[in-house]
């Protein structure tokens, strides 16, 4: 096998003398142009330890508590998932998206030390790449020097999207095929989760959907299909129901709402074009067709009903209910363009920002009246990101959603948390500053019975000045006060996207 | 009528792709996850049977553990492509998930790969000289 630049590297320095020397002074300077641009912005740009690799044994460390305490009724086990692997054999991949998945626990016990563990998920994918050295299958957004060919869409299955648990069992979640199940105490992994004949393989996307009553629903794309696959989980973790539904165009859906009647989704108008390689590439901006919503009935899933919005693109959905009269009230991150997933997190592998690709998302509410009538409000007082609701009202009439937050002039990620009340419009924000990226919050409810909002936000984020990962406990109620507790790490893990919270 | 057509066209296929003499070609299979059921592998002859299907011989093979070959006789020397799959449960089909997706193993000669869908006879195509020939398939 070739000698890879690194390994030389790693044979000099053990030869002696190497020690302090650089790459390039052994004119070993990076062949491929993405990451040797990766490398020039490492070297003077903390924001790019969030896009650099993660140790392929995982990671395993004790926090430190920086100030303040658990508070006593939460614990549990923050479990996230990200990409965290993105080049191998001197090769850097070409979009965010792309890196494999690893799956952290964060233990939160009061009176104990905070721990965090991660591991990669074991994907037939990692598997395969770990044993030749190099990157074999194309992804998402790249095509890697001499890949193969693809046999089915779980061969090139990163699980680096989200988590949740599902009968006991942790599942790595990935838009475009199976879930990949883990011990959630050891993060060893299991393999693809299997629902039943006719089911291996199929996409099960990484935003299901848990009724207060436990049902899960899930949903995969066929883009070039026009068509969804739809899961209906019971909350037992059995398989009720998966069918395919056609005539949802092939836009690409990230996430979705359920209320309690329907199934709700958003199709932005980054729209199935034809196959091409890098997988992405299928996807062409279309905004001269609308931004068609489709909701599917529960029970009945050939009954819908549909809306056309002017165009937009959205990866995130807070929360959506529906009232006697049929009309759906749904909260999302939306954007006027696709311009990030396209661009921007393209330009995350070189370590670049540009402000025309950054993402642009903000919070909107909007109403879908009966007869295809409809009407949105935009909160216009900051960009907005990985919306989320206290879990315990998914599907139900609730007033808060709770996102990360950054302002117009402020490039590479989100530095505030954002209570937003949708019914006054009233928002509670807390500004981090300058060095600290803030990640996905978490609501955790304070109890089973109490009120909307009553609870604690978590998040991680990754504190550029300390070169760490952190994470932050807030008293959901009030953001403005800032964390009631912090913790760090001795390193900084690369950015994740989604987590979910496991009560112990 | 359609059956004698198809077959004088296979026929003359099959003669355009021979050269002089006679072949043999053994194939082995490696990377086999499960015990049980059959192989059904397909020999093709030219690009256009490819594309439509139509094999020049073609086998059921027992699988019996996670490796076997099998050979095809009396073969004009010539150019060829294969096709396999592991009929796992021996329904002599291809089991496929809702969306249409092959969930039975599946492979091509040279171990060639589609993108969104089969290989291509291009990346497929391997030449049988005449005497003995041999061709290894990995169905991991």
């Amino acid at each position: 096998m070739q000698t890879s630049r690194r390994e030389m590297l790693s044979m000099l320095a053990a030869a002696g003398g190497a020690a302090g020397l650089s790459g390039p002074a052994f004119g070993l300077l990076s062949t491929d142009p993405v990451l040797a641009a990766f490398e020039a912005a490492a070297a003077n740009d903390p924001w790019t330890l969030g896009m650099a690799d993660a140790p392929a044994e995982g990671r395993d460390a004790v926090a430190e508590r920086l100030h303040g305490r658990l508070p006593s009724g939460l614990s549990g086990v923050l479990h996230r998932n990200g990409p965290a692997r993105f080049t191998r054999n001197d090769w850097r991949y070409r979009h965010w998206f792309d890196g494999d998945g690893m799956v952290h626990a964060w233990r939160l016990t009061p009176g104990e030390p905070v721990t965090h563990q991660a591991r990669f998920v074991e994907t037939r994918k990692w598997l395969a790449e770990e044993d030749a050295g190099r990157f074999l299958m194309p992804t998402f957004g790249s095509v890697p020097p001499d890949s193969q060919g693809m046999r089915g869409p779980d061969y090139m299955n990163a699980a680096n999207t989200s988590v949740m648990m599902i009968d006991g069992a942790l599942m790595a979640l990935w838009e475009g095929g199976s879930a990949w199940e883990l011990d959630p105490d050891t993060l060893e992994s299991r393999g693809a989760k299997i629902w039943g004949e006719g089911l291996a393989g199929l996409p099960f996307s990484a935003h299901p959907k848990v009724d207060p009553d436990g049902t899960i629903w899930n949903f995969g794309q066929a883009p070039m299909q026009d068509a969804l696959v739809l899961w209906h989980i019971g909350a037992d973790g059995q398989l009720r129901r998966a069918d395919m539904v056609g005539d949802v165009p092939g836009g690409m859906i990230h996430d979705f709402a359920v209320t309690d009647r329907s199934l709700v989704f958003l199709v932005g108008n980054l729209m199935w074009d034809r196959a091409r390689l890098p997988y992405l590439d299928s996807f062409a901006w279309d905004d001269s067709r609308a931004m068609r919503v489709v909701a599917i009935d529960k029970a009945d899933w050939s009954q819908r009903r549909v809306w056309d919005l002017p165009p937009g693109f959205l990866f995130h959905i807070g929360g959506a209910w529906e009232e006697a009269d049929g009309t759906i009230r749904v909260d999302a991150a939306l954007s006027d363009n696709a311009r990030f997933a396209t661009e921007g997190a393209r330009d995350a592998m070189r370590g670049h920002v540009r402000p025309e690709t950054d993402s642009t998302s903000r919070m909107r509410l909007i109403t879908l009246r009966p007869g295809g009538r409809f009407e949105q409000a935009e909160f216009a007082d900051s960009y907005a990101e990985f919306p989320q609701i206290d879990p315990r009202f998914t599907g139900l009439e609730r007033r808060f959603t709770w996102h990360v937050g950054w302002s117009d002039n402020q490039l590479r990620g989100a530095s505030q948390l954002v209570r937003r009340d949708l019914a006054s419009g009233e928002t509670r924000r807390f500004d981090f500053g300058d060095d600290i990226v803030v990640e996905e919050p978490l609501f955790i409810p304070a109890s089973d019975r109490a009120q909307e909002g009553a609870g604690w936000l978590v998040h991680t984020a990754l504190n550029k000045r300390a070169r760490a990962s952190e994470l932050h406990v807030f008293d959901a109620r009030r953001v403005d006060d800032g964390p009631v507790g912090s913790w760090r790490l001795p390193y900084a893990n690369p950015y994740g996207f989604h987590g979910c919270w496991r009560s112990l | 009528m359609i059956t004698i057509s198809t077959l004088v066209l296979a026929a003359a296929t099959a003669l355009t792709a021979a050269q002089d003499g006679e072949a043999e070609l053994t194939v082995s299979v490696t990377g086999i996850q499960q015990a049980g059921g059959q192989l059904v592998v397909g020999l093709f002859a030219s690009s256009e049977d490819w594309e439509a299907g139509r094999s020049a011989a073609g086998q059921f093979v027992p699988v019996d553990g996670d490796s076997v070959s099998f050979t095809f006789d009396e073969l004009p020397a010539g150019t060829y492509g294969i096709k396999l799959y592991h009929d796992v449960d021996g329904d002599g089909e291809m089991d496929t998930n809702l969306m249409g997706i092959p969930t039975e193993p599946f492979a091509f000669s040279n171990n060639a790969r589609g993108r969104f869908g089969p290989a291509s006879w291009d990346d497929a195509v391997f030449t049988i000289e005449p005497g003995s020939n041999a061709h290894a398939l990995d169905l991991r």
